[in-house]
């Protein structure tokens, strides 16, 4: 028999994801000098790109009889699913969130969250962190 | 000064094998279930442990608590999982399957056992890395939501 004693701390559990895009930061708002001195050269005109990394966590009780909080298949088909309609793709001229929404670091992981919250019920999405670079990251928690 | 709650962590490591294999289930359940973590010799990880410790800092000492003091508690606990298969040489999985949550979790316990009445300090999280892309935290809520 397996044990049922419940646990009061938090558990989560936590997989890394990779994706790769171009993207260029540029504002319809702003003039083309004002969007070079905010976005410098992220506002390449032809855009440049990034091999992101995306930290997912999930909370939850762990399943007794698993011993799991998520089972890892699920979570694998989740995230990747969202993360196919980014990878190997132009953000802002291949993906249509990003047509209209500016796709820096923070706008993306905004959109990686409200997506992921949709597939994970139960309020089980706990954290997200986005690498950008190896020196960038953005990071969101429920 | 002085009266803010300080985190401080420190890292171990430790190797160790484990099977996934529920007794309630069929070979045929577990094998959908648990895939290849059933083979019945197990399989092995280098765990990393990254232990978390939240206190006030000592004025006497400028710590939390002495790293070589945290180091000898945690290595008592860390020395019970190290080069064992954990399923059959550690008296913590018969009834439990242990994946990372379980033996966080396990962790967790007896670290703050081990630590418990030592000092004006206690046991805040543990994060466990299984591969350095698969990671648990346990974190000390007393508000669960």
């Amino acid at each position: 028999m397996l044990s049922k004693k419940p646990i009061m701390n938090r558990t989560v559990l936590y997989k890394i994801f990779e994706f790769s895009s171009a993207h260029r930061l540029s504002s319809d708002k702003l003039t083309s000098e004002e969007n070079w001195d905010i976005y410098d050269k992220c506002n390449n005109i032809n855009g440049h790109g990034h091999d992101y990394y995306l930290e997912v966590g999930i909370t939850g009780d762990i399943d007794p009889e698993t011993g799991m909080t998520i089972e890892l298949e699920e979570m694998d088909i989740k995230v990747n699913a969202l993360l196919q309609q980014l990878n190997y793709k132009h953000l802002n001229k291949e993906v249509p969130y990003f047509k209209t929404t500016i796709s820096t670091g923070e706008n993306i992981i905004q959109f990686l969250w409200n997506e992921l919250d949709k597939s994970f019920t139960n309020q089980q999405l706990y954290y997200l962190k986005l690498w950008e670079t190896n020196n960038n990251y953005f990071e969101l928690k429920r | 000064m002085g009266n803010q709650q300080v985190l401080i962590t420190k890292k171990f490591e430790f190797s160790a094998s484990h099977r996934y294999w529920n007794e309630d289930w069929s070979k045929e359940k577990n094998e959908e279930i648990f895939g290849k973590c059933t083979s019945p010799y197990g399989h092995g990880h280098n765990y990393e442990l990254h232990v978390t410790i939240s206190g006030r800092v000592d004025q006497n000492t400028g710590m939390i608590i002495n790293l070589s003091d945290l180091k000898k508690h945690v290595n008592e606990i860390v020395k019970s999982f190290d080069h064992k298969f954990l399923n059959l040489d550690t008296p913590y999985f018969q009834n439990k399957i242990p994946t990372t949550e379980n033996i966080a979790n396990v962790m967790f316990e007896l670290i703050e056992n081990q630590i418990k009445d030592k000092g004006d300090f206690s046991l805040h999280k543990i994060r466990l890395y299984e591969k350095k892309d698969l990671y648990v935290d346990v974190i000390k809520e007393t508000n669960h939501e």
